[in-house]
């Protein structure tokens, strides 16, 4: 059963790496000449600028959240998890519209009669910002985890030893966290390669708006599968380069009797600079564009159409929550197949089935565009030649392909915490039960399934806010008469109505900050 | 002196918990301490305090004869020159071991040098490259000890060095650490809850209970001459010995004083000074000794022996010399 998952979520992928070798389209040496260099170029310059700027916003918001005590430090530790509930694209057109000319700044800035001028933000230093601000929490959460579990005793012996509190940070404290930012840093590298919206906003050609260039701009879906792949290519590079960290080095866990890091007292100007310190990436990545938007909202608000938008708003909620229901259902298959199975080397390649989740959603869109093609017209085919009855494409432009592809991208979301929770659940218990003469199958059932549900829910909540929060591949797949929040967001964005994608991106963010409030409650519980 | 320390007060919880209580103290250069006691006792606080990872709430620390602790100051623990030996040793990682040891030497010629000298003196030549997670609870401890030395430091803390060792390993490394501190030279101080490690190891035994230093002696003087009934039980189990059960032995006890016998030294054949007849209720095998439980008129005994009693009736004797007495 897990080779036959494996092989359902592998099929975009695979399909992909065998088109690579069935060659390009026409213009794909025009493509090559004039634009793959540039491609290049652009998506690694903005994977390294990203990866610096988040690696510092995080690493400096998370030592500074552990180690030091601030003003507002409760409400800020989780405030600084928030940026990710604003979708990357997003937080783009709301700082497209503080820093346009007549845009939010200005205006605030001529009401105290300073005048800076504009700051011209659309270009590749400036999305690289943005997506730098939006997307520094995956750091900020690996690292701020790291630290909470370090030990005062490794402070202690280095103040023993005649070290001062700068020389804990840079000769301890940060080359131990290496793991932690590396694995943060490498799911910002996915996010920023797999972002559409936000690129194609500010007019950067990366990899992913080529794909969507050559597939729509110049009707050539070789070419984009084409550039896919290369894009695959470099993925995979990243993901082999993480392992192979995490195996470098095994760090000895610190044992749980140690006490924590005590946290440093701080006062006047070093508490107000701590506090500033700490203010700034989460009034950057989710209170300014936040407040922004709000004020496209109450401006337009009079102007809004409610019907058509409860109407993408249900269709929105229904999809994402079918498609997390599906990929906590598969992530649960999964898990049952693994652990039903005594053969390793399928267990080895089931660990391939969950790495959609670092395949950008643009080249899952066109791996399973082309194949659902071929087997529908094989199955229209094969039911008319059987059954004489005409039937219409049952994948393509349809909403079970959409609802595919986001399993094959987002199972790894729900499987990797239903994991870590089932480790959690003692081997005894499984034992004690089928010693009492129940079957493998009934345990599962009554108690296995009921120790996994707070995982369980949680796994479905974290898929249903990537699922709302999706843009690409959505807008590839979806079906004409579908509508989503955030295709809705990107459309009026593109057609320079920002205002009034304010509305549908606050909804996305509030159906994203909520869930992202429960799970950190949940997270501090346990 | 190297280390003097006067009426020392440290609390916890706002002032709930007084973990060091009145302390005062002197400690000598070159010579070996043990800080004993149980936990909750205060002792490890004090060598947390020595090292300058707490501050006091009252009292002065003095390291060779100038402040370095006080209600008002504070030398900050980095510029004490007083090394710590931390109890789950807390070896550095992501550093090879010879980095871990570097770790305190300023830059200057002679760290190469020197962090050699201290793979030799704690025995792990070539241990240099690898990393903690590489060798064995005996050599981590070494190296946490090489680590505390490497820098040279006026005065060595040692929390609880042998307690995450197995009883055999123990031993072997307690001569080991010994002789290891011996050769370097410095004053050492180990903080253990063992009595056995403390009477072993050190030159002076501190004994604290309750952030109170009841006694500081010599293991000998610690043992045969304990401040308190609660020293004394560090060692051995005590009999308490009222003045109606002296009695019946013929000793006319002081009413304003306690007496107790630890149960090794009642003689089950008779002899001894003071004598009285006990009934035999049970006799328990441990191995090399035995556990014999005797009924003295109305009062019941447990007592140690290395011989298990032959009749059911025996005399029951003791030497005045092993008698304890303790105001009351």
């Amino acid at each position: 059963m897990a080779l036959v998952i494996t092989v359902f979520i592998g099929i975009p992928a695979l399909y992909i790496f065998i088109k690579l070798f069935n060659g390009p389209g026409e213009s794909w040496t025009q493509i090559a000449e004039y634009l793959l260099p540039k491609y290049v170029k652009n998506s690694l310059y903005l994977a390294l600028i990203c990866s610096l700027l988040t690696a510092l916003f995080g690493v400096a918001s998370a030592w500074l959240s552990v180690r030091y005590e601030f003003y507002g430090r409760r409400i800020l530790e989780w405030l600084l998890i928030l940026p990710l509930a604003i979708p990357s694209y997003i937080t783009a057109y709301a700082y497209a519209g503080i820093f346009d000319y007549g845009g939010s700044l200005n205006v605030l800035l001529s009401r105290i009669s300073l005048d800076v001028g504009r700051i011209d933000l659309m270009s590749i230093n400036g999305l690289a910002l943005i997506l730098s601000i939006s997307l520094y929490p995956y750091v900020y959460v690996a690292c701020r985890t790291f630290f909470l579990h370090r030990s005062q005793n490794l402070i202690d012996a280095s103040r023993v030893l005649g070290k001062g509190e700068a020389q804990h940070f840079f000769k301890l404290i940060l080359p131990m966290a290496r793991p932690a930012i590396v694995g943060g840093i490498i799911l910002v590298l996915m996010e920023v390669l797999n972002d559409y919206g936000a690129a194609k906003y500010y007019g950067v050609n990366t990899f992913t708006t080529g794909i969507f260039k050559s597939w729509f701009g110049y009707r050539e879906l070789e070419t984009a599968i084409y550039l896919a792949a290369l894009l695959l290519v470099i993925i995979f590079a990243l993901i082999v380069i993480e392992q192979r960290q995490r195996g470098a080095r095994k760090f000895a866990a610190d044992s749980g009797s140690e006490r924590r890091l005590e946290r440093l007292k701080s006062s006047g100007m070093q508490r107000v600079g701590i506090t500033f310190l700490v203010v700034l990436p989460a009034f950057l990545g989710f209170i300014a564009p936040l407040a922004q938007l709000l004020y496209w909202a109450i401006i337009s608000y009079v102007e809004i159409d409610w019907g058509p938008l409860l109407q993408v708003v249900f269709q929105s909620l229904g999809i994402a929550a079918f498609a997390s229901f599906c990929c906590v259902l598969m992530a649960m298959l999964l898990l049952m197949a693994k652990e039903w199975n005594r053969l390793n080397w399928v267990n080895q390649i089931a660990k391939i089935g969950i790495l959609g989740y670092a395949i950008p959603g643009a080249v899952i869109a066109v791996g399973i565009y082309m194949p659902g093609l071929y087997f529908d017209k094989w199955l229209i085919d094969f039911i008319g030649r059987t059954f004489s009855v005409k039937m219409n494409l049952l994948l393509t432009g349809t909403v079970i392909a959409l609802i595919y592809a986001y399993v094959v991208r987002f199972l790894a979301v729900a499987f990797n915490p239903i994991v870590a929770s089932r480790e959690k659940v003692q081997f005894g218990l499984l034992q004690a039960s089928q010693s009492l003469g129940k079957g493998a199958f009934f345990t599962f059932l009554k108690v296995e399934i009921p120790l996994l549900k707070p995982a369980l829910l949680g796994a479905f909540i974290l898929v249903f806010i990537d699922v709302m929060k999706e843009l690409p591949l959505t807008l590839i797949l979806k079906p004409y008469d579908v509508q989503t929040l955030a295709v809705e967001a990107y459309q009026f964005a593109s057609d320079e109505r920002i205002i009034e994608a304010a509305m549908p991106s606050l909804l996305i963010i509030a159906t994203g900050v909520l869930p992202v409030i429960f799970l950190n409650r949940l997270v501090r519980k346990s | 002196m190297l280390l003097t320390i006067d009426h020392l007060y440290k609390g916890f919880d706002q002032g709930k918990v007084q973990a060091v209580f009145d302390t005062s103290l002197v400690l000598e250069a070159g010579k070996t301490y043990a800080f004993l006691g149980e936990s909750g006792s205060g002792k490890t606080t004090l060598a947390r305090l020595i090292a300058g990872l707490e501050c006091p709430d009252r009292g002065e620390i003095y390291l060779n004869d100038q402040l370095i602790s006080s209600e008002s100051y504070h030398l900050p623990a980095e510029k004490r020159a007083i090394g710590f030996v931390f109890q789950h040793y807390a070896l550095f990682p992501h550093l090879t071991i010879a980095k871990n040891i570097a770790y305190g030497i300023s830059k200057t010629a002679g760290r190469r040098e020197r962090v050699e000298e201290m793979l030799r003196l704690v025995n792990l030549n070539g241990y240099g490259k690898r990393y903690p997670h590489e060798i064995s609870g005996g050599q981590q401890q070494r190296v946490a000890l090489a680590r505390a030395l490497a820098p040279d430091p006026r005065l060595i803390l040692l929390d609880e060095p042998f307690s995450n060792l197995d009883s055999h390993l123990r031993q072997k490394l307690r001569t080991e650490v010994f002789t290891i501190l011996q050769n370097a030279g410095v004053c050492s101080v180990f903080i253990t809850h063992n009595a056995e490690d403390a009477m072993a190891i050190s030159d002076e035994v501190l004994v604290f209970r309750e952030g109170k230093l009841l006694q500081q002696a010599t293991p000998m003087a610690l043992y045969h001459q304990p401040s308190s009934p609660y020293v004394a039980r560090f060692f051995d189990t005590l009999v308490d010995l009222p003045l109606a059960l002296l009695a019946s032995f013929n000793y006319k006890g002081n009413k304003n004083k306690t007496y107790f016998l630890r149960n090794h030294h009642f003689h089950l054949d008779g002899s001894g000074e003071f004598v009285a007849r006990a009934q035999v209720i049970r006799t328990l095998c441990l191995g090399k000794d035995y556990v014999v439980e005797v009924k003295v008129g109305e009062h019941l005994l447990e007592l140690s022996a290395v011989k298990p009693p032959e009749t059911s009736e025996v005399g029951l004797g003791w030497r005045e010399q092993d008698l304890l007495s303790f105001d009351a």
